[in-house]
């Protein structure tokens, strides 16, 4: 059945029980380094200093006539609270009990409405106290805790509403809550806590539908079937939230559907019936949910929802909003916390958790008990790297982790001129243009790059019109394609770099006319400008040495089309050279909601190919770095990713051949301080945490390798899934470390090695604007920058 | 009491030898009765006595007019395990508050123990309450209730025993129940009981019986109660519903020294009535208002530019209506003879004088100097100088941006 499938071992935890450690002989000991300078690090995890040490018991509870709603599941099983006893904990499926029920199976009779439901409460296992399926247990209880303590439930965390901050001039509300989460780690059982917010707009889909566009007065279905589709909107009435999957044009509130006792209703008497809601637009069309997408249920057939969109509150940011920096300067003032304000807040947080008379009491039938400070132990700061630019070697700045000023202020490491090109502008932003190549002009000496006279032609302001002056000016010789655009209408940009991806392969860069307004930043962005049609021509900035020989690094990462459910599109970027200045880029479509690469194999050939043709040789280890892997995926990983990496390269090299697999993980909810002068800061850029907060059975590690300017910085997760190269923890950290000083469009570090952020940014290119795979006359280039 | 095991249990039992079926089921049809008395005679304050698990009160909970809602039970913590955030204000309460202010509490104790905190109603119901009293607390119910709650209204519902024939088990409904009475019994109790504490009684039902045995009656059995209004010039003082101040303060806990009646349960809901939330409405209908306004406004630009030529009045007329909006002839009268919406340089000004016409705004403040005040408080940097426009950028796509790609 489908529902027990999704109420299994939840997918985070599903990942808790894979060992890959156990078949890494050479870190059997310690996967711990030693290098860098030992800094006190402190962690958003409160240490579990009290837990059950006896065994507990788990039964399955099923329910005659089958009940799919999780509340009422509870009810039915709570009216035998003299049976299973005040201390329980219950997931919707089975039931954790401090103690053995009399009988191995018992039968017990509910009453839920007109019906009355056979609960039968068998015996399943005895769970040793620190299994993962009791720390399941645990966080199910947790939440019960926040619960109790008036957070309020919106999708999957809890909130404050009477901390709800509203934005008057914006429209929006914030809502601040946590996410936490009880789990596992080397030394100790942590409950991690983090700040989390949740936006709300004041904004219906109607008001959406009904917004009409100041351009054409009337806005057509494609445009607001293109803004709300894909959307989740929150209905006041019931607190759910739904995900827009079409619009129904053809249906207004006056359309009629069945209720459950089977009588017919319209949405207007329905939702005045029986929630004193007024629907004033009887016109308007209604939304269609399919409900919840999951993928183990794409299978199962279910009646989509009705939803009528007056009723229906848009949520989370619009591009739109987005690009306004006054909403985002003023939502980034109160959502992004420093690491105090954060400290101050999770500290408070465990405070309220601690005094709550009903949370403590809750917790003490199972003696829980967490500390009130935060986990601390000792991470390391690397040392820096050093960037090699042409004859020039510089640092990174320690703290800034960035260097665009050294980069700027000499020769590129290899350079490609500038002599046949097209500046393409509207009428318009004639002026824009002009002052972009004045200041090309002036900046590119600097850089050691020869620029010859650009072609200057004039566009209207439709892709259309892009493409036929293309069309026409367009030579074997044209190296490179500066497109000014009015603004940054995304078919636009969509519509030329699909041109010039797919139609008319060649490198080419498009800046909207007005950032170009600022005489200030003008230098700043041609700077900008002329590294990126550089790299992009397959031009190179600078190198860092990686330490490593005859090498070649991969990135492969995912975009999931989650608004057209298109497919999805794995980036796969290889290096050519030596220098990793050059990378070898192609992307595999997958089935939609797919994570598994299945086109590994044609890739691997032909990266390995290229590499080859580059180097006269194949090289002597492969290093993989794996992002864009959601949670529970870990066992299928190792189990067909990796075995199928192996195979193609065995398959080519006729013997195993030195491979290392590093899992990437960005989204997590770990964080990272150190203190400086007395006050709780970000970590340096280079600090490596391989303790404390990492697993036993994993060979993995966190590294801070930006710098944020404001907020907390969140450090990207490692872990070593397979490795027959032999590296030694200070090895592999030192490495990715140095991977994430690579990234060409950014002379600074990032927060994941550079060929995770390429392929990253080409399945985000493709499958954003392009939807088709690239012209492969362009795959040896960073087209995508 | 909610429902009764045994009455629905037969129900799915003999609705497959096609004898008796209610549809809805009978325990929605008590509710949906009670739903339509509210929206009949739209009472402020609503008690239900033996809330059961409560589903009334959530049912009740949406009825705009209500604006307290208690309910009282003896058996009260099943139903906060789970139950409670269905009582409480959720996400979207929050942002789209009620007009009115709504409060819900829950008290666990007796239906017949007198408690000062249930006086002033204007409605009270016992739906299937009775049959489950001792004889003992059936004969205190009606003093409790009538004499001392003495609200303005009162439902009650018991089953009808003249209907049990048509059940194949002629016992009760309910084991729990203590009696069950006929339509005769109910109705000569329910009489006395009006005539006592001088209420007017009617008798109806739901769940109709089928047409070939209509002597039976409903099988549910209702009577509804209705304080007698004072004759003018009468002595009776009818008590003012919504104060308890003229009573001597009566919690049973007082009485009796332990805590029976215990407050386990309350909720308090954002409306318009309290100011922060009719600022934060306010506030965002205006934006939107100006925005949509605004939009009008420079679609009307453009095709002036263009040179399409177009009459004042046909202007004046387009500026004002737009779909979606939905306004009378006379309030467009009123829209088109306000100050009307003007732009310099960049900015866009829409006069508070106008928005105030819009009915929106309206609906939430009535005159132009609360709106003023009231904006000048919310989105102080939205007003122009003198308070007397709210002001937009006319291009909203206007502003300085970090893209290039």
């Amino acid at each position: 059945m489908s529902l027990k499938g999704k109420r299994g071992l939840g997918a985070i935890f599903q990942d808790q029980v894979v060992n890959t450690r156990q078949y890494l002989e050479h870190v059997k000991d310690s996967t711990t380094g030693t290098q860098g300078r030992v800094v006190k690090i402190f962690t958003n995890h409160f240490r579990v200093i009290s837990r059950p040490e006896l065994i507990t018991y788990k039964y399955n509870i099923d329910y005659m006539p089958e009940i799919e709603d999780g509340k009422v599941r509870t009810d039915l099983l709570c009216q035998h609270k003299q049976t299973i006893g005040e201390c329980h904990i219950f997931d919707g499926n089975s039931l954790l009990l401090p103690h053995r029920l009399q009988k191995q199976k018992t039968e017990l009779v509910s009453r839920w409405g007109t019906k009355i439901v056979k609960v039968t409460i068998e015996f399943c296992s005895e769970l040793k106290p620190t299994s993962v399926d009791c720390l399941r247990y645990y966080n199910i209880l947790f939440r019960k805790i926040l619960k109790m303590m008036d957070l309020k439930q919106v999708g999957r965390n809890y909130y404050n509403e009477n901390e709800a901050m509203e934005f008057l001039n914006h429209k929006l509300v914030i809502w601040p809550g946590y996410i936490t989460s009880i789990l596992e780690y080397e030394t100790s059982i942590t409950l991690c806590a983090d700040v989390n917010h949740k936006l709300l707009r004041m904004q219906t889909a109607y008001d959406l539908i009904m917004h009409v566009d100041s351009k054409s007065q009337r806005k057509d279905i494609k445009d607001i079937t293109k803004e709300l589709v894909g959307s989740i909107v929150f209905t006041k009435y019931n607190n759910r939230t739904y995900r827009v999957d079409a619009i129904n044009w053809e249906e207004t509130p006056r359309s009629t559907f069945k209720k459950s006792g089977g009588e017919e209703i319209t949405f207007v008497d329905y939702y005045k019936e029986q929630h004193g809601l007024v629907v004033t637009d009887l016109t308007q069309p209604l939304l269609v949910s399919k409900g919840k997408w999951k993928k183990s249920q794409q299978d199962t057939p279910h009646e989509p929802i009705m939803l009528v969109p007056e009723l229906c509150y848009l949520t989370g940011l619009t591009d739109e909003m987005r690009k306004d920096y006054r909403v985002m300067r003023d939502l980034a003032m109160h959502t992004r916390l420093d690491p105090e304000k954060r400290q101050h807040e999770l500290q408070r947080f465990i405070n309220i958790v601690q005094r709550h008379k009903t949370a403590q009491r809750e917790l003490q039938l199972w003696d829980l008990k967490f500390d009130s400070d935060f986990l601390s132990f000792s991470g390391r700061i690397m040392k820096e790297v050093r960037i090699l630019q042409g004859s020039r070697a510089f640092n990174s700045h320690p703290q800034f982790a960035d260097w665009s000023k050294e980069t700027r202020s000499g020769p590129l490491l290899n350079v490609k001129s500038l002599d046949y090109w097209l500046v393409l502008y509207p009428r318009r932003n004639y002026g824009a243009a002009c002052s972009l190549l004045q200041s090309l002009r002036k900046v590119t000496p600097t850089m050691g790059i020869a620029m010859r006279e650009a072609k200057m032609l004039e566009v209207n302001d439709t892709v259309q019109s892009y493409i036929t002056v293309l069309e026409t000016y367009v030579s074997s010789k044209t190296q490179m394609v500066l497109c000014v655009l009015s603004s940054d209408r995304k078919d636009l940009y969509d519509g030329i770099k699909k041109y010039l991806c797919v139609n008319c392969p060649i490198p080419s860069q498009c800046v909207v006319a007005r950032t170009l307004d600022k005489p200030q930043t003008l230098m700043t962005i041609a700077t900008k400008i002329a590294q990126q049609m550089n790299c992009k021509m397959g031009g190179a900035l600078w190198k860092v040495e990686t330490g490593l020989r005859n090498a070649m690094f991969i990135g492969i990462d995912c975009f999931h089309d989650i608004v057209n459910r298109r497919k999805s599109i794995a980036g796969f970027v290889s290096s050519v050279n030596q220098e990793l200045t050059q990378w070898f880029s192609q992307c595999v479509f997958q089935e939609a909601g797919q994570e598994l690469v299945n086109g590994l194999r044609a890739c691997l050939e032909a990266a390995l190919k290229l590499w080859y043709k580059h180097n006269l040789f194949l090289p002597q280890s492969i290093i993989v770095y794996r992002d864009g892997v959601g949670d529970g995926q870990l066992q299928a990983l190792i189990e067909h990713e990796v075995p199928q990496i192996r195979s193609s390269l065995k398959s080519v090299y006729g013997d195993e051949v030195r491979l290392t697999v590093v899992v990437v993980k960005k989204r997590i909810n770990t964080r990272f301080f150190a203190e400086y002068h007395g006050r709780l800061q970000n970590p340096l850029p280079g600090t490596v945490i391989d303790v404390g907060v990492t697993k036993r059975q994993w060979y993995d590690f966190f590294i801070v390798s930006q710098s944020v300017k404001d907020g907390t910085v969140t450090p990207t997760h490692y872990n070593v899934i397979h490795d027959t190269v032999h590296f030694t923890p200070d090895g592999i950290q030192c490495l990715t470390y140095r991977l994430c000083h690579m990234y060409y469009n950014l002379s600074g570090v990032i927060r994941v090695p550079a060929p995770c952020h390429y392929a990253h940014k080409l399945a985000y290119l493709v499958g954003q604007s392009i939807h088709q795979e690239p012209h492969y006359s362009l795959a040896s280039r960073l087209f995508y920058l | 009491m909610e429902k009764n095991s045994m009455e629905e249990f037969q129900q799915s039992t003999v609705a497959r030898k096609n004898v008796i079926e209610f549809r809805p089921p009978l325990y929605k049809q008590r509710y949906f009765f009670v739903k339509d008395i509210v929206n009949q005679y739209k009472p402020k304050k609503v008690a239900d006595l033996g809330c059961g698990n409560a589903t009334l009160l959530c049912m009740l909970k949406f009825h705009s007019c209500v604006q307290e809602l208690v309910g009282v039970d003896l058996l009260m913590d099943r139903l906060l395990d789970w139950n409670s955030d269905r009582l409480s204000p959720s996400v979207g309460d929050h942002l789209g508050p009620r007009d009115l202010d709504l409060s819900i509490v829950l008290y666990r104790g007796s239906a017949v123990e007198k408690d000062s905190r249930l006086l002033g109603f204007d409605l009270i119901t016992c739906i299937e309450l009775i049959e489950h009293l001792d004889s003992e607390d059936l004969a205190k119910f009606p003093e409790v209730v009538f004499g001392y709650f003495s609200p303005g209204m009162v439902v009650i519902s018991t089953p009808n025993s003249d209907f049990n024939p048509l059940f194949p088990a002629s016992t009760f409904r309910n084991s729990d129940h203590k009696f069950e009475w006929n339509q005769k019994q109910f109705q000569h109790w329910a009489s006395n009981v009006a005539k006592l504490y001088n209420y007017t009684v009617e008798f109806t039902g739901v769940g109709a019986p089928p047409p070939w045995a209509k002597h039976v009656g409903y099988c549910t059995q209702i009577g509804i109660f209705k304080k007698k209004q004072p004759e003018p010039g009468s002595w009776i003082v009818a008590k003012p519903t919504g104060s308890s101040d003229s009573q001597p303060e009566e919690h049973t806990y007082q009485v009796f020294g332990i805590s029976i009646c215990l407050q386990v349960f309350t909720a308090s809901f954002p409306s318009l009535q309290q100011k922060h939330f009719l600022l934060f409405v306010l506030c965002t209908e205006v934006l939107k208002e100006v925005e949509a306004i605004r939009q009008k406004y420079v679609w009307i630009l453009k095709r002036k530019e263009s040179n399409e030529p177009e009459s004042e009045e046909d202007i004046d007329r387009s500026l004002v209506r737009r779909p979606g909006l939905f306004l009378t002839d006379a309030q467009v009268a009123q829209i088109e003879k306000s100050p009307k919406p003007y732009s310099v340089g960049k900015r866009f000004y829409v006069p508070l004088k106008r928005l105030i016409g819009y009915p929106k705004v309206n609906r939430l403040v009535g005159d132009v100097s609360t709106l003023r005040t009231l904006l000048a408080e919310g989105i102080p940097t939205r007003l122009n100088r003198a308070h007397t426009s709210v002001l937009i950028d006319l291009d909203p796509y206007d502003y300085p941006r970090d893209y290039y790609s």
